[in-house]
């Protein structure tokens, strides 16, 4: 019997003992994360939520930043008369008496409220604050303020309902902008009441990290300006143009048309917002495109600008297509700058002919065509080129002057900056650098990143100067500034849809530089089919990029110089034109017929009958001339 | 019958260490109810000290009952060993019958009205104790042989449990059925007997789980309590974030905040939760030491009395007492499943204190004839 106890005694002391180590396994080994979770427990934390990092353009100016806006936070558990509290609180919030209730009344620790108890206005926060209710908090919490509305809205893009960066650079660099949130932590019972002998808790959210983009505020502000005053007087589709350093691949301007405001994104269709057109937009460029074939052609030596001359007829035959030039009658005898000047098609297929398909092709790819140029923003387009195999003689002789490839304006923008900034090509860039809103302490995001370098610095000097001639003497004339050494080029494409061309349905654009000598910014503007004009690049696009160039360059510190090449006078009427003859001609001969006059046609024929006013009469470019069909 | 050394005056008095290890305990349990009583007393009844004040009463009447049954010759729980069991079966019979019996926490194991209710099953628990002491000392030489020795205990263990467990009372059956087992095994059972009533019990064990399904629910809750944590689990974790967060010295006393309503009843089954949680694994050691020094003194005792009932009687109790604590503890650690069980001395409730000191004072009087 005693043996028999003694060994329950033993058990006992083994059975004593596990449950010591046990207890001892709790409390000291186990002890910190089982307090890390009863401290959820008794925790009722009211988020503090971080305030988005601010973005700024490269001067500082702020472009969008932040608004306080509490949300309101409901403890159901401190809540004693849920019914009398949700009508009070119904009324000044404007929400729904029954599901405020209802969220009043839930078993839940903390409850966030949503839209008309989230983001309130100071007002209304502070009318919420007066009412004391028991078990309703205000928690910190802000919402976006987009300073430039419409404008900029495609770069900035916008933020959803939890603060988090739905589109543009607000997506982009949406981890580092969005910061950490903190909370007010306090400690109650089970009852909600608070816990005696515990400290509130305050941690602080860490607000995030501010964006310096390369966008110039007032660069910006030039080019919407112009672009809402083309949209007013053309009434186009669309619009987009693109403002580049072209010796670091900073954007310092984008825009487009039609534009939406971020705060009310959705409003919009969501074609506006997610289509960022200067990126996105992918369409036949015409002859801003010739500029990449006369660099293939200088930078190989096909061609003597000045001492190489060309005959054009109107028209070229390859492989026994024939291709015709935009100006019906030819240009006839010209030197090869006459060709650039001109913008002369037979010129450019002599060059791309000259050059050969797969010269001219490799040339295209390395200026960046065909890929994407990797832009830090979302959506961008990567074009369409003919593959290798399936380009012959006639793809390569459309393609010299601008037809049959596809290209987004970021890539003629960034490949013509090759082309004048002495032939290297840049990466494309929009976010600067991060600074750290507490410490101060930057940390750059790009600096310039050269992807290669693609012709010589000689043959840049040369697209320079014949690109300053097209502006002082030819297609480009409209963009001439006085005093500043503005370069560009033309460029007027049939919009493609289901395999063919749409009828007086063109794309527009000017691509310029300037100064000449040393060009600081390249402006790219396109207008999508412009309404009571002739569709000419040279008509309408040329002008803006002009009237952009005369503002920004004086922001980029750009002086005037007096040795620019002087603007032709034999071009300073320009704006009469012999009105040529149209009788005879079928319907579609007609729209071949790019004379820059306004064609309104009327009747229902297929031949024109007569004309109005009769040709040989000189009038002013892009009035009317009326055409009767039979 | 009342003739022997039991009912002889002893000449060394009761065991002062026995009697020393009781008080320690009691003092503790009355500063532990202070604190961990406070929460609900003040919403419940509107006074902090509650449950302390009638804990103190109830401590006062437990004394003297203690003292009273320390004088009174044991040999008495041997005559009427029978007498208390035919009673106790009556109460377990009685407390079943709707109208006479009280559901309380989902069990119908109270009788009586109001302050003077009482669990039938406690005074089983302590009847089948002293009928065990009795019948086995007797049966010393038979003990081996099943009809002549173990049928009879056996039958009476088995009548018991199965009362209890109509209630259902998991916890305080556990506890008679263990400490009838330490019994039969003390007296001398053969280990085979063991071994075949193991395999009985787990058998048992399963078909009781099967057909109340909220056992194993309990048990599941045991193995992972966070995967029920608002239902099942709930008891033990909110045990846990009070025991966990006590580390090496505890909030200090009276600064648990599980007790702010997140422990259900802090201060009866749990209360060794709240414990902890102020006074942390150093208090925890203060009370498993003195548990443990209760056991070692109560067989201790058991083993220096000559007359083979004291011998049984004193060894019953104490195992009665060191079943309880481990398996109260067992829960509050979260080794062992909830079932309910009141920590000896230390937990708040009249019943449960009051049969704990009376049952010491039998073991101090037993005491009395250490040799």
């Amino acid at each position: 019997m005693r043996v028999r106890m003694f060994w329950v005694l033993v058990f006992s002391f083994v059975a004593f003992s596990i449950l010591t180590i046990r207890t001892g396994y709790i409390q000291l080994w186990n002890g910190a994360e089982l307090t890390k979770k009863a401290e959820e427990l008794w925790g009722r934390s009211i988020p503090a939520e971080p305030e988005r990092g601010l973005i700024v353009d490269r001067n500082g100016e702020v472009l969008a930043g932040n608004k306080h806006a509490p949300t309101v936070y409901v403890i159901p558990s401190q809540i004693d008369d849920p019914e009398q509290t949700a009508k009070t609180l119904a009324a000044v919030l404007g929400e729904k008496e029954s599901l405020l209730y209802e969220r009043m009344t839930k078993r839940s620790s903390i409850e966030r409220l949503s839209s008309k108890g989230r983001h309130l206005s100071t007002d209304k926060a502070r009318e919420v604050a007066e009412l004391q209710l028991k078990g309703i908090w205000l928690g910190e919490d802000s919402v976006r303020n987009y300073v430039w509305k419409e404008r900029l809205a495609h770069i900035i893009g916008f933020t959803g309902a939890d603060n988090q960066g739905l589109a543009g650079i607000e997506a982009y660099y949406d981890q580092k902008l969005s910061g950490k949130a903190g909370s007010i932590q306090m400690f109650t019972d089970a009852k909600g009441n608070e816990m005696p002998g515990l400290v509130n808790d305050y941690n602080e959210p860490v607000n995030g990290m501010d964006l310096q983009l390369t966008i110039d505020a007032d660069i910006q502000a030039v080019m919407e300006r112009e672009l809402d005053l083309a949209q007013k007087t053309y009434k186009p589709d669309a619009a987009m143009s693109i403002a580049m350093d072209p010796n670091t691949g900073e954007i310092l301007a984008m825009s487009s048309r039609p534009s939406y405001d971020p705060s009310r994104f959705q409003e919009y269709d969501p074609d506006i917002y997610n289509r960022n057109l200067p990126v996105w937009n992918t369409f036949e460029p015409g002859s801003t495109f010739k500029i990449i074939t006369l660099a293939a052609a200088l930078e190989e030596n096909k061609v003597d600008l000045d001492k190489d001359h060309f005959f054009d007829p109107g028209y070229v035959e390859v492989n026994g297509t024939r291709l015709r030039c935009w100006k019906r009658e030819g240009h006839g005898h010209q030197s090869f700058l006459e060709v650039v000047q001109n913008s002369c098609n037979p010129g450019f297929v002599e060059l791309g002919t000259r050059l050969g398909e797969k010269t001219l092709f490799s040339y295209i790819r390395k200026f960046g065509f065909g890929e994407k140029t990797g832009i830090d923003l979302y959506g961008e387009g990567t074009g369409i080129l003919f593959t290798e195999q399936s380009a012959g003689p006639v793809e390569a002789a459309t393609a010299a002057f601008g037809q049959g490839v596809a290209v987004t304006p970021i890539q003629q923008v960034a490949a013509v900056s090759a082309a004048v900034n002495g032939g290297i090509l840049y990466k494309p860039y929009v976010a600067k650098s991060w600074t750290n809103p507490v410490s101060g302490i930057k940390e750059t995001i790009h600096k310039p990143d050269q992807v290669r370098r693609v012709i010589s610095e000689e043959t840049s000097a040369q697209i320079r100067r014949a690109l300053e001639s097209v502006v002082a003497k030819g297609t480009g004339r409209n963009a001439f500034v006085d005093g500043y050494r503005i370069g560009g080029k033309t460029g007027t494409a049939q919009k493609a849809k289901d395999g063919g061309y749409l009828e007086n349905n063109h794309i527009v654009s000017f691509i310029g530089m300037a100064p000449a000598n040393d060009p600081k910014v390249v402006i790219y503007t396109a207008i999508d089919n412009p309404k009571g004009t002739v569709q000419f690049g040279g008509t309408v696009a040329a002008p803006i990029v002009g009237k952009m160039m005369e503002d920004i360059l004086p922001l980029l510190n750009v002086s005037k110089q007096s040795n620019q090449i002087e603007k032709e006078k034999t071009w300073s009427d320009p704006e009469l034109i012999v009105v040529p003859d149209l009788v005879g001609l079928t319907k579609d001969q007609l729209k071949e017929q790019l004379v820059n006059v306004n064609i309104v046609v009327e009747g229902n024929g297929s031949t024109v009958v007569s004309q109005s006013p009769k040709s040989g009469v000189k009038i002013e470019a892009g009035s009317k001339l009326r055409v009767l069909l039979k | 019958m009342l003739e022997g050394s039991g009912f002889a005056v002893s000449a060394h008095g009761i065991d002062k260490v026995f009697l020393l290890l009781v008080l320690l305990l009691t003092g503790t349990g009355l500063f532990m109810v202070a604190s961990a009583g406070e929460v609900w007393g003040q919403f419940n009844y509107g006074n902090s000290f509650y449950f302390v004040e009638r804990q103190a009463l109830f401590a006062g009447v437990g004394l003297i009952a203690m003292s009273f049954f320390a004088k009174l010759p044991y040999l008495f729980w041997k005559q009427y060993a029978s007498v208390g069991l035919a009673a106790a079966f009556l109460l377990l019979i009685a407390v079943l019958i709707p109208g006479i019996g009280m559901v309380r926490n989902g069990s119908q194991s109270w009788i009586g009205v109001g302050a003077l209710s009482f669990q039938p099953s406690e005074w089983m628990k302590m009847a089948l104790v002293f009928y065990l002491a009795a019948i086995l000392s007797e049966r010393k030489k038979v003990i081996h042989l099943f009809w002549k020795g173990l049928f009879t205990p056996l039958v009476t263990i088995g009548a018991a449990f199965g009362f209890i467990m109509l209630q259902p009372d998991l916890g305080t059956a556990a506890v008679m059925g263990g400490t009838a087992f330490l019994l039969l095994f003390s007296a001398g059972a053969p280990i085979r007997f063991f071994a075949t009533i193991g395999a009985l019990a787990i058998s048992g064990l399963v078909l009781l789980i099967a057909s109340a399904p909220y056992r194993i629910k309990r048990i599941t809750a045991y193995l992972d309590p966070w995967s029920d944590p608002l239902g099942s689990g709930f008891q033990i974790i909110q045990s846990l974030y009070a025991v966990g967060p006590g580390g090496l010295f505890g909030h200090g006393y009276g600064e648990s905040r599980q007790k702010y309503y997140y422990l259900p009843e802090p201060q009866t089954d749990f209360i060794f939760a709240i414990w902890t949680e102020e006074t942390g694994f150093l208090g925890a050691l203060w009370v498993i030491i003195l548990f443990f020094l209760l056991i070692w003194r109560g067989i201790y005792i058991a083993m220096r009395l000559d007359d083979p009932f004291g011998t049984l009687l004193v060894f019953g109790l104490t195992g009665m007492l060191s079943l309880q604590s481990f398996i109260n503890l067992g829960v509050v650690t979260g080794l062992i499943p909830v079932t309910g069980v009141t920590l000896p001395f230390l937990s708040y409730g009249g019943s449960s204190l009051t049969m704990t000191l009376l049952l010491a004072g039998i073991v101090l009087s037993t005491s009395r004839h250490m040799r």
